[in-house]
């Protein structure tokens, strides 16, 4: 009969890598009214709810005097994906500050963070959007990629199979935080000004799966 | 070799579940026992590669936490792999990180989507791979049950994906918990994958493919191998495929897993592979009808309907993947579907000189 020592031990080696410090890279604000400034938009050619509010809030950026500049993304990999890349870039150079979704499922989430934070890197005010649902995870990507500080802007979850005039009022009471984290120093009263009037749009028809 | 191990060290007491339970405190299992990766075990496993401790294969993401060949073997040693089949966990790794296959999206999608290990070259019967009866789950060569789970391992290790956490996958699937075969390359009628895509046929070749779960065909009634492609074409072509969801049908790859016997009928009307790969292409889509209207609208939106009006799986006959394995008892096939937003690589595995 064998009896084994239940005191022995054994020295193993841990097999979890360690885990980098967290990098707070640095964040910026407009800090000057949106008149003047050029803001950019970027969009997500997967998400109709997301289509439809960064239109809205294109709107109203306009309204306030800001010029913008809207760019779309479709591709994660291949040429589709340099190509985006490149545009985000690029996109990045040409204006004051950008509002980036939209994360709402995981790697859709983990560009939309990526893209936000090459925009930062650029010195540039950035503002990611993301839903409720993906919000831990935008956070964790942002500090995975050095931008703990990133701003994320949360949206109601799920967005998708909402009917427009529901979207255009999200659109409208999430306007002003997205202005106060992008730095934009708009007048209260300018910015709550607008109101929502679906009966001026053309209904879109359609969910995404 | 007397490597010098730089790992953090970890006292665990000698009983056998020990080690099981606190790799569940930790954080470190994926549930399963697990065995101790000891400085035997580990040094072991690093006699058969060629690349030295500290060397680094990559920064594995989500998290970047950075895959030495130290850490990587660690996570080996724990599923009981051995050194001869080491290597191809290496292979694994480097092929995963090529940015066209996209770890980075892949590890943190709400897909099911996970590395599925395709197996090639002469070394698939001493490493224990499967590629014969039950390859896919159930045949328990200890090749194909500890590569594929020393790879997973690595992602949620080194890597840091837990789902529910950092990894958003709704449901998962099986293969997270490591799915790795071989093709029986003697059997097939047409040269192997790894050939196909540029190799050696000399070398032992890990192609990794994002596949989003195992997709399993049946046909009795079909004599024409013409007839039987043709279906097989249509069932991938699901309508809920990944591969209609975005406008970039160029990105991701389909596999279809081919029973020797169905092989053998499709090569003897195809002896070329892409002709083969051709026949299955040109009936990979479905009719816009099949979708309702609003639908529809965005499949022409983003430029997926044809002057037929038909919505092609993908891109091109490369796409769509033939890979013969599995058991002799015919009647079946597997696809493999993609993810779309991923592009399988595939990588030599390398061995010290002089070991086995």
């Amino acid at each position: 009969m064998t009896v084994t020592d239940t005191r022995a031990t054994l020295t193993i080696r841990r097999p979890t890598a360690p885990r980098p410090e967290p990098v707070r890279a640095p964040t910026f604000k407009l800090g000057t009214p949106l008149a003047g400034r050029r803001i950019g938009l970027r969009t997500d050619g997967a998400w109709r709810s997301w289509v439809l509010i960064a239109g809205e809030w294109d709107e109203r950026l306009r309204d306030a005097g800001a010029e913008t500049l809207q760019v779309e993304t479709n591709a994660q990999i291949g040429d589709g994906g340099r190509t985006d890349r490149r545009n985000i870039d690029a996109w990045s150079d040409e204006i004051d500050g950008g509002i980036v979704g939209l994360g709402t499922c995981g790697s859709c989430t983990s560009f939309s963070v990526q893209d936000a934070v090459a925009l930062e890197s650029h010195s540039k005010p950035s503002v990611v959007v993301v839903t409720s649902e993906f919000e831990t995870h935008a956070r964790n990507m942002a500090s995975f990629l050095g931008h703990g500080d990133l701003e994320v802007l949360v949206l109601p979850y799920p967005l998708e199979a909402r009917p427009d005039d529901e979207l255009r009022a999200i659109a409208a009471e999430y306007w002003p935080k997205a202005l106060e984290l992008l730095g934009a120093a708009e007048r209260p009263d300018r910015a709550a000004a607008r109101t929502v009037r679906p009966s001026e749009r053309d209904q879109q028809g359609g969910a995404t799966g | 070799m007397s490597a010098v191990l730089v790992s953090e060290q970890v006292e665990v007491a000698a009983d056998p579940t020990a080690l099981y339970e606190l790799s569940l405190a930790e954080g470190w299992g994926d549930g399963v026992p697990l065995l101790p990766p000891t400085d035997d075990a580990v040094l072991a496993l690093l006699d058969a590669t060629p690349y030295s401790p500290d060397h680094v294969v990559g920064a594995l993401p989500p998290q970047y936490g950075v895959a030495t060949i130290e850490l990587v073997a660690v996570n080996t040693a724990m599923t009981g792999c051995t050194a001869e089949a080491f290597p191809f966990v290496i292979a694994a790794l480097e092929a995963m990180l090529v940015p066209e296959w996209n770890a980075f999206g892949l590890t943190t999608t709400t897909s099911s989507v996970f590395a599925m290990l395709l197996v090639n070259g002469p070394g698939r019967d001493a490493a224990g791979i499967d590629y014969r009866a039950g390859c896919m789950g159930g045949a328990a060569g200890r090749g194909s049950m500890t590569i594929g789970r020393s790879v997973s391992l690595c992602l949620r290790n080194i890597g840091g994906q837990r789902a529910g956490e950092t990894s958003r996958t709704v449901f998962g699937q099986p293969a997270r918990f490591g799915l790795c075969f071989g093709e029986w390359e003697e059997r097939s009628p047409w040269p192997s994958l790894a050939v196909r895509r540029g190799c050696a046929a000399t070398d032992d070749v890990v192609t990794v493919h994002g596949g989003k779960g195992t997709f399993p065909l049946a046909d009795i009634h079909n004599d024409d191998p013409r007839d039987l492609l043709y279906l097989i074409a249509k069932s991938i072509a699901f309508p809920l495929s990944n591969m209609f969801l975005s406008g970039n049908p160029e990105n991701g790859d389909v596999v279809v897993a081919m029973n020797p016997m169905w092989a053998e009928r499709f090569g003897k009307a195809f002896p070329a592979v892409e002709d083969c790969q051709q026949y299955l292409w040109d009936h990979a889509w479905q009719p816009l009808a099949v979708w309702p209207e609003g639908n529809q609208q965005i499949l022409r939106d983003k430029g997926r309907v044809d002057a037929g009006d038909r919505v092609r799986l993908v891109a091109s006959p490369a796409q769509i993947v033939p890979f013969v394995c599995g058991g002799l008892g015919s009647l079946h096939a597997v696809a493999l579907p993609s993810f779309g937003e991923s592009q399988m690589q595939s990588a030599a595995v390398l061995r010290r000189t002089g070991s086995a």
